[in-house]
């Protein structure tokens, strides 16, 4: 009996390993990246609602390199409070770009971005109004 | 919503590469000390060495610059004398699963689906010696390998199996596995951009070949607590050294500017005007082309 359970969890377990890499909801967002984009890398996010507006609280670094042209695609869930924003920050604390734009209020949901200088670059993440949120950052090369 | 939680970090705060590199000014240096000090990077965080590991250039974004280049695919340039059978340690086991892993890059680039189930063939016997069969759902990948229009998907399949793998490694305290696996994807990735600019001599590609400075360092940092582990780790951080050292005199700086942006597609387009600018003789690049040859050829070699 001991033998079977064993064997049970060993299969539930196998299930749960292969599903982390067929997440429908992650899988879509790749392929709304473009027919021209290919995949690089894929951030998910989950966060609550913040105490205080501030800084985007998910952060993850990144080698972007010059000549090469860049989709930052983001997606979040239908229960999301709010909708994934992303900027992007040089090695010197500048912000480069953000899907999020102030002036107008206009969240994007892709940004391309032409990289002239190589270097490490900091992806900031958050939902608008840090509103609690669970979404996937999608970064693809386009042509 | 059904995202694993593991997957879900929340308010990271990382120090790149713990300060151990970066810009001066407006030129980028490595740390002044020759050597990384072992007590400095055992003091990597959990989500510094996550970070690196993200750092590293995917190879295929070399495979994508080659084909911007219109360079030919060749298959000489891949490590076919890899027999997954005859792999005796786990360092060879998982430098190995890292250099097949950049060659399934550069094959999937190209669409050769022919070569690829090979080296799928040794990735997955490797990767079951290792104990990490079970990232690779092996069926899928083939399946999306002989069909020509699915190849985003396949590079989303592999890449996060290979994703997988390094998570897992480093979270069963099997981080020397996970780091030799990562250096093993830069060092073919390096091995190809540096074999095919000796017959395509394209500034573009030598520039791309001066900026992988920029890493070696946290390449280094990665390894840095395993070089006294065993004779293997020990050339290998040897050999990394070493071509750190033949990098010294690359130079790398920067030129000012702001971002442009434009609307299209009701997508957002930032064109950056800020550039880098790779300073490299054809002497050095020569002495990188050649040490990179060396290293690699090593360690596919070892058994």
């Amino acid at each position: 009996m001991k033998k079977y359970l064993i064997l049970a969890l060993l299969l539930t377990l196998g299930f749960a390993l292969r599903a982390q890499s067929t997440d429908p909801f992650v899988t879509k967002c790749v392929l709304n990246a473009g027919a021209d984009a290919k995949y690089l890398k894929d951030f998910r996010i989950q966060l609550g609602k913040a105490a205080a507006q501030g800084e985007l609280r998910y952060r993850a670094n990144m080698s972007l390199w010059k000549n090469t042209k860049y989709r930052f695609t983001m997606c979040s869930t239908d229960d999301s409070k709010g909708q994934l924003i992303l900027s992007i920050k040089d090695d010197a604390n500048k912000i480069i770009l953000s899907s999020f734009d102030k002036k107008t209020g206009k969240t994007y949901s892709f940004v391309d971005f032409v990289c002239n200088k190589s270097g490490i670059y900091q992806l900031n993440y958050d939902f608008s109004g840090g509103e609690q949120g669970s979404g996937v950052g999608v970064v693809s090369m386009v042509k | 919503m059904k995202l694993k939680l593991n997957f879900l970090i929340i308010a990271i705060l990382v120090v790149f590469a713990c300060g151990n590199s970066g810009t001066k000014g407006n030129e980028f240096v490595f740390p002044e000390a020759d050597s990384i000090p072992l007590s400095e990077a055992e003091k990597l965080s959990p989500e510094a060495i996550e970070d690196i590991s993200k750092n590293i250039s995917s190879p295929v974004e070399i495979a994508n610059l080659l084909q911007l280049l219109e360079v030919p695919f060749s298959q000489e340039y891949l490590a076919t004398s890899i027999d997954a059978n005859k792999e005796s340690t786990n360092f060879n086991k998982a430098m190995k699963l890292g250099i097949l892993g950049a060659d399934l890059g550069y094959l999937n680039m190209y669409e050769k689906t022919g070569s690829s189930l090979d080296v799928l063939s040794s990735i997955r016997k490797l990767s079951e010696d290792l104990k990490v069969g079970q990232f690779f759902d092996f069926e899928i990948i083939k399946r999306l390998s002989q069909n020509k229009s699915n190849l985003d998907s396949l590079l989303f399949i592999s890449i996060e199996s290979y994703e997988q793998i390094d998570t897992y490694l480093r979270n069963n305290d099997r981080g020397q596995l996970s780091a030799l696996m990562i250096i093993g994807v830069w060092i073919e990735g390096q091995y190809l951009a540096t074999q095919v600019v000796s017959k395509f001599p394209d500034k573009m590609l030598q520039d791309r070949i001066g900026e992988q400075k920029i890493i070696l360092n946290d390449l280094i940092m990665l390894i840095a607590p395993y070089c006294n582990k065993s004779t293997e780790f020990n050339d290998l951080c040897r050999d990394l050294q070493s071509l750190k050292d033949t990098y010294r005199d690359v130079r790398i700086t920067y030129t000012q500017g702001e971002p442009v942006a434009s609307e299209k597609d009701g997508g957002l387009v930032i064109t950056q005007t800020e550039t880098s600018v790779v300073d490299m003789s054809s002497d050095r690049l020569n002495s990188i082309v050649k040490l990179t040859s060396d290293i690699r050829n090593r360690l596919i070699s070892i058994n």
